[in-house]
């Protein structure tokens, strides 16, 4: 299962990860590695014969009412807050 | 402390043992073993040790308390505390304080249980020997050359280093079982849905479940029975369940119990000491009265491939939140948004877990869905289908919980693939969902713990306790 | 050559549960920014979504309004992307298994009947706000509204010109506030558009390249976005630069009066949709689904031939009441107190339409009870006040849903009827004005109709016309 590098860098991007050109290599050998070992998946037979027991399944699901969630200062993890709001780097539509 | 948990509680209410002096004997413990090992991340001696005047001062002037009065409790740092630092042994979540409590944590602490620190861990639970920590490495106490195992490495080295009597750690594809058995502790992977997942961390959703590391099966039990149950606020909490007490049944005997041992699990790859220990025990629960039996189960062999793929897929969501907007690491390089966003994960996040978001990221991705995820999911039902079959049949699958002895730290490091293959004996029952508990086997002839695998069908932890139980006091293990 | 407009429209509306879709924070409109919030909806790690039954319901009743399929099996899936507005970096929304699917909407546009076919309804979780600050470097990101129930509804490309689809928006519209599933206001952001526009020659079976429109925030600007891209598409294809039209999104931008280009670095978004491994999938029920229809409050359809039949108003009045739910709700009430329809529809569809959009009020927020304006309408019946002093008095008690008789006998605005009363004014009007008597005597009779006036002012409009009007012309004629 031949991963190029260019591969990796386009899943990189998907990922919000930066990898330089030498470790995306290596990613890509890694990665060689690893899905060759899982190609044996396509060649079990994952057939099933019958219909398992099919449960009742209740559907899962809460009341429309509102709850505060007791907790402590909700944003304190935040580094940059402005008044109530969090505050990032100017978003370009 | 040869006391099991009810019974410390039992002293500490009737004043015969107090809290303190029961929380001070373990921080001595910490303090003289803690440096070598470093099984804890946070530690919370204080005010552990300030809570437990309280409970001495409540009991004192009458109060009723909790099962676990005065007992002091390490935490894996992926489960949420409220006001104490939990990292996932991550930079990333190197100062996140969590603003609530983790469903067990309230149940702890409901029972009047104490938290004595947070453990390490492998970064984001993603390792099988917790040296991915970002931040240090904890050794196994039974021999400090050697890895705990992971990635609850922290809350097995705990326990197994007598510096807390039971902790909480998370199973994902094996994450206590491995530990515990690489530490010679008990290590319970509960049935998922049967523990809460508020407030852990997730790594993969479909997967993650919390249990106990514990010296006894029947401690074991009893946090069970604390920390199990209905949560509102998880919707793959299992709901209408049944008021089981897990220690009632656990001394009932084995006699008539049928176990099933899959030929697959003694294939190639199994260490010799490994095979032997395993062997010797299953005829130690043949002459306890149970019907042993070997039998082909194909699929158990098969797992990693959609247990790698699945799980990475789902870690590749799950952490796509941490962007340094909201909390966890935020990188001091960055021009505009997209940058800080790309920066603060790479720098935040260790090699393993950029590993296993690409290689999630790469099977969710559109022209490789199919091929991999999908094929994945479809493994699972078949894996699904073949256990509860096998169920049918039998009360228990047993086996080794890991093809090789507790390694030497850094002896695996250079191939990422060498690790993913020792999880083939744990990751089964992550993918079906069914429980399973590691207890000690009996030891290598260097000394090093060796642990057995008792599995079981969905929510039958009951028989799981009684074979471990009756096998724990018939092979009456000194460690 | 002739193009045919081909239109296809994705509508987001707000589902109007009291809580959000996963958390039980509350989506009403207007707190202060992030007060709506919880570690759920802000996607603090190890927190977890439980699904709001309302939601789901809501969701059926707008595709039982809609003609939909109801999928009695359908799931909640991941789309993952990452924007500061989205905290866990993935919407959790449906993909492949909506709950509702097919549909359609019926109705009349410049005299033919218009069908437009509905290809799916899902529900899905709204993201936060973003606000970019004028002249500085920083947004500012507000999570209020992160986890807001959405239903998309998404349109075939049924539709064959701009007008058919504000006029399908409208009917949709109608359909979703009388079915109390959604306030859908667009300024408010609770109804959103966002179109599918292309150009084929007439003829032509296969569709020509969609461009699609976001950003569209009124009625107005669906109108001016969807013309301004047909002219411009209109014009590529005319002067054979037609491949110029490509495959993309664009924004409407109001102030510019265009849409712009939003062709970015990265073209494909891959969203890699996976399940959602947090929430069970969805089962419903035959007998919820019909519980559910059956609870439908009447349609627009059924409440204007039922207008028609029942009330003697024309099919214009009728158009304008209907196409506002609150107005003929309060319409409805009003009559109810004892109002002669003719009057209540006059007064609803003069005064108090003037008076709303004067005040920019939305007539469902109208704090004037249908209690007291049918008070005031049947003083106004019973003569007690003339209609002008009326108009007075409906602007007085709008704001404050004052009683109408308090604020008449607060102001002596009663109608001045005894004629002993208006004797005495009218022969003090005469006195003042011989040269209007004059002018009547000489033939010029509007004089009386001066006189008249003067009655009024000197009454401050309080004289009973008809009776003020007998005694003018009594007297004029004694003279």
């Amino acid at each position: 299962m031949k991963v190029s590098i260019d591969e990796v860098k386009y899943i990189a991007k998907l990922s919000k990860l930066k990898f330089s050109d030498e470790e995306a290599a290596k990613f890509a050998s890694e990665f060689e590695g690893i899905l060759d070992n899982f190609q044996y998946l396509n060649e079990l037979d994952l057939e099933i014969k019958e219909d398992i027991d099919k449960v009742e399944l209740k559907p899962i699901v809460r009341k429309d009412e509102v709850k505060t969630f007791e907790c402590t200062d909700l944003f304190r993890n935040v580094k940059d807050m402005q008044e109530t709001y969090i505050k990032v780097p100017k978003i370009i539509e | 402390m040869k006391m099991n948990i009810e019974e410390m509680v039992s002293k500490i209410k009737t004043g015969e043992l107090t809290s303190e002096a029961l929380v001070q004997s373990y921080i001595e413990e910490i303090l003289k073993t803690e440096s070598t090992v470093n099984a804890f991340l946070t530690l919370t001696c204080d005010e552990a040790l300030a809570k437990a005047k309280i409970i001495d001062e409540k009991i004192k002037a009458g109060e009723s308390l909790g099962r676990l009065a005065g007992i002091p409790i390490a935490i894996k740092d992926n489960i949420c505390t409220e006001g104490v630092n939990t990292t996932c042994a991550s930079k990333m979540l190197e100062d996140f304080i969590p603003p609530y409590d983790a469903t067990v944590i309230k149940k702890l602490l409901a029972e009047d249980a104490i938290i004595i620190g947070k453990t390490n861990m492998d970064e984001f639970a993603m390792g099988s020997s917790n040296e991915n920590s970002a931040f240090k490495k904890t050794l196994n106490p039974r021999d400090t050359t050697r890895v705990p195992g992971g990635s609850s490495g922290g809350s097995a080295a705990a326990v197994a280093g007598k510096m807390a009597p039971v902790s909480l750690g998370s199973d994902t594809g094996g994450s206590i079982r491995q530990p515990a058995a690489f530490c010679g502790v008990v290590g319970l992977k509960p049935t998922y849905g049967l523990v809460s997942r508020f407030g852990l961390i997730a790594f993969g959703s479909s997967l993650d479940q919390i249990g106990p590391f514990s010296n006894s099966v029947e401690d074991s039990a009893y946090i069970l029975n604390i920390i199990s149950g209905t949560d509102e606020l998880d919707s793959t909490s299992i709901r209408d369940l049944k008021e089981i007490d897990y220690t009632d049944s656990l001394k009932d005997g084995i006699k008539g119990m049928k176990i099933g041992v899959p030929e697959e699990f003694f294939g190639e790859g199994l260490d010799e000491e490994i095979k032997a220990s395993v062997k010797n025990s299953l005829e130690l629960l043949k002459e306890l009265g149970a019907e042993v039996e070997t039998f082909s189960l194909p699929i158990i062999k098969d797992g990693l491939a959609a247990y790698y793929i699945m799980s990475s897929a789902e870690a590749s969501t799950n952490l796509a939140r941490y962007d340094g907007i909201r909390y966890g690491y935020k990188t001091p390089n960055y021009t505009n948004l997209d940058e800080l966003m790309e920066n603060s994960r790479t720098e935040g996040f260790g090699t393993e877990v950029k590993r296993r978001i690409m290689m999630g990221t790469y099977a969710l991705s559109s022209g490789y869905y199919d091929a991999y995820y999908n094929k994945a999911d479809k493994f699972r039902e078949k894996l699904r289908y073949d256990l509860k079959n096998t169920f049918k049949k039998y009360d228990l699958i047993v086996g080794p919980v890991s093809p090789i002895l507790p390694f030497k730290i850094g002896e695996k490091n250079a191939d990422p693939l060498a690790m993913y293959l020792a999880d083939i004996y744990t990751i089964n029952v992550n993918l079906a969902g069914n429980p399973a508990i590691s207890i000690p086997s009996g030891t290598s002839k260097d000394g090093l713990p060796i642990g057995i695998q008792l599995m079981g069908d969905m929510l039958c932890e009951e028989k799981i306790f009684k074979a471990a139980y009756s096998l724990e006091q018939a092979l009456a293990l000194e460690l | 050559m002739n193009f045919e407009t081909v239109i296809g429209l994705e509508i987001h509306a707000e589902l109007k549960s009291k809580t959000k879709i996963f958390c039980s924070c509350s989506t009403k409109f207007g707190a202060e920014p992030n007060a709506n919030t919880c570690p759920i909806c802000t996607g603090v790690p190890g927190t977890l979504p439980v699904l709001n039954e309302e939601v789901v319901n809501l969701a059926i009743k707008a595709g039982a309004a809609l003609g939909c399929t109801i999928n009695k099996y359908n799931k909640m899936d991941r789309k993952n992307y990452f924007y500061p507005d989205l905290p866990k970096a993935y919407q959790t929304s449906q993909f492949d298994k909506p709950i509702c699917s097919g549909g359609i909407v019926e109705y009349e546009y410049e005299g033919k009947q218009v069908k437009v076919r509905l290809n799916r309804i899902h529900i899905e979780e709204d993201a936060g706000k973003l606000i970019h600050v004028e002249g500085e470097p920083i947004s500012l990101i507000d999570y209020n509204r992160v986890g807001v129930p959405l239903a998309e509804i998404v349109t075939e490309p049924d539709m064959r010109s701009v007008g058919e689809a504000v006029a399908f928006v409208r009917k949709l519209k109608g359909i979703l506030e009388y079915g109390e599933i959604s306030d859908c206001r667009m300024e408010q952001g609770s109804l959103r558009c966002d179109a599918n526009i292309s150009l084929r020659p007439v003829g032509q079976e296969e569709y020509g390249t969609k461009v699609e429109i976001k950003n569209i925030n009124s009625f107005r600007e669906l109108q001016k976005a969807l013309e301004k891209e047909e002219k411009r598409q209109i014009e590529l294809y005319s002067y054979n630069e037609g491949h110029k039209v490509i495959q993309e999104t664009r924004r409407w931008d109001a102030a510019k009066g265009k849409t712009i280009s939003m062709r970015s670095k990265e073209q494909a978004h891959d969203y890699r949709y996976v399940v959602e491994p947090d929430l069970p999938p969805i089962i419903l029920y035959d007998d919820q689904i019909q519980g559910i229809r059956n609870s439908l409050p009447e349609m627009p359809d059924k409440k204007r031939e039922r207008f028609l039949s029942e009330y003697d108003l024309t099919e214009k009045e009728v158009e304008i009441l209907i196409s506002d739910m609150g107005l003929s709700m309060f319409f409805e009430a009003v009559v109810k107190e004892g109002v002669t329809p003719k009057t209540a529809a006059n007064w609803i569809l003069g005064d108090i339409l003037r008076i709303l959009k004067d005040r920019k009020i939305e007539s469902l927020d109208m704090i004037l009870s249908a209690e007291n304006f049918a008070k005031l309408l049947k003083i106004v019946e019973d003569g007690k006040i003339s209609n002008n002093i009326g108009r007075e008095v409906a602007e007085d008690i709008f704001d404050e849903n004052k009683d109408p008789m308090k604020v008449i006998e607060e102001k002596g605005l009663m109608q001045i009827s005894s004629s002993d009363e208006l004797e005495k004014i009218v022969d003090d009007v005469i006195a003042k004005n011989p040269q209007s008597v004059e002018d009547y005597k000489a033939g010029k009779t509007q004089s009386a109709g001066f006189l008249m006036g003067q009655v009024m002012k000197l009454t401050k409009g309080k004289a009973n016309p008809n009776i003020a009007k007998e005694l003018v012309d009594e007297k004029l004629s004694k003279l």
